[in-house]
């Protein structure tokens, strides 16, 4: 299956920033990595088995193309976290809070966490985008919640 | 409200500016553009040879654009390549199966005058750097010049370290899983001396 680009530009735009947010903590570099991933959707002519396929497929691409952004050594956009923050508009400062100390995490659990919290993957569809083991995404899951717990404190349940 | 639900508000705020759409739309215009014009140059040939590795001059479409030859996983492959100016650049070829592959990049560099946009020719010589591929089968390759290499199995705590050499030059990689690589011509670099 295929489907245009415009259609899954509307559907996805969000989520595909949200998570490559989540891995650069840069808005304009989060902007470009959504940016190629529709270019190399359209580009790659894939086909795809199902609407879940190609979901993972961008999620994929985008997450990976983040992880290109952080390994160059010459970032192209260098505006700061704290400034960006300044310009988003939290419904409650838990959120605030929240949404900052995910950002302090290490990107290992950051990106598991927000594919597990926000994206609602599996822990085995989080290691098939991801590429690693069903266990390595629990323990980076369970090191992740403990960090949170351990930071936000009555604010994270204990809860799954 | 359980952990979901709050993590789901604080993200709520995330989105991007508007002008991704327009972005996407001209890009994928340039790859049709790029697409009809490969298609041209497969029935007139000669129209698209580069000498040497040199360049030659094709068509405007938005930016200077060139016809070079390089290394794109493994094969020698005629590319077309746009540059703005800016320091960015889209590189459009033909893939054996006739479809049209599309990679683009850019960067900036610092010297004393503070940042600026890599040039064409600091681009055109990043494009020759060894690329770590990472397939939809799970499989995981470098490609370096004509050298594939497949490295699926030999990463040890999400460590590879591999030699690969060009011109009887080696160069050292240390490959770390989905998570970047480092170069060397003397030694294998540490994982945590780079990322």
């Amino acid at each position: 299956m295929r489907r245009s680009v415009q259609e899954l530009f509307e559907e996805y735009q969000n989520n595909l920033y949200a998570a490559a947010f989540n891995v650069c903590r840069n808005a304009e570099d989060a902007k470009d990595v959504v940016q190629d991933t529709f270019i190399q959707y359209y580009s790659f002519k894939k086909e795809f088995d199902s609407e879940q396929h190609l979901r993972a497929w961008l999620m994929r691409v985008a997450i990976n193309k983040a992880k290109n952004v952080n390994r160059t050594f010459w970032r192209r956009n260098k505006r700061s976290l704290e400034d960006y923050m300044e310009t988003l508009v939290f419904e409650t400062p838990q959120s605030e809070e929240l949404f900052e100390t995910v950002m302090g995490l290490p990107e290992k659990y950051r990106i598991v966490i927000h594919l597990f919290y926000y994206e609602d993957y599996s822990v085995h569809e989080i290691g098939d985008i991801l590429k690693i083991s069903d266990s390595n995404v629990k323990v980076r899951l369970s090191r992740g919640r403990s960090l949170l717990k351990e930071r936000l404190q009555e604010e994270w349940d204990d809860d799954e | 409200m359980t952990n979901k639900e709050k993590y789901k508000q604080a993200f709520l705020a995330l989105h991007p500016s508007g002008d991704i759409s327009m972005e996407v739309e001209r890009m994928a215009m340039m790859s049709r553009k790029a697409k009809l014009r490969a298609a041209a140059a497969a029935v007139t040939a000669c129209l698209l040879v580069a000498v040497g590795g040199g360049m030659a001059y094709a068509a405007d479409v938005g930016g200077i654009q060139r016809t070079v030859q390089l290394w794109i996983n493994g094969e020698m492959t005629n590319a077309e390549i746009s540059f703005d100016g800016e320091g960015n650049y889209v590189l459009s070829y033909l893939r054996e199966d006739g479809s049209v592959g599309e990679r683009g990049g850019g960067g900036v560099a610092y010297d004393k005058d503070g940042e600026r946009p890599l040039t064409e020719s600091e681009l055109l010589e990043e494009l020759n750097s060894p690329e770590v591929v990472y397939e939809d089968d799970g499989t995981v390759w470098v490609y370096y010049y004509d050298q594939k290499i497949e490295i699926t199995d030999r990463f040890e705590d999400g460590v590879c370290y591999v030699e690969i050499s060009e011109n009887g030059e080696p160069l050292y990689m240390t490959v770390k899983y989905q998570d970047g690589y480092g170069i060397s011509p003397h030694k294998y670099l540490s994982p945590e001396s780079f990322n």
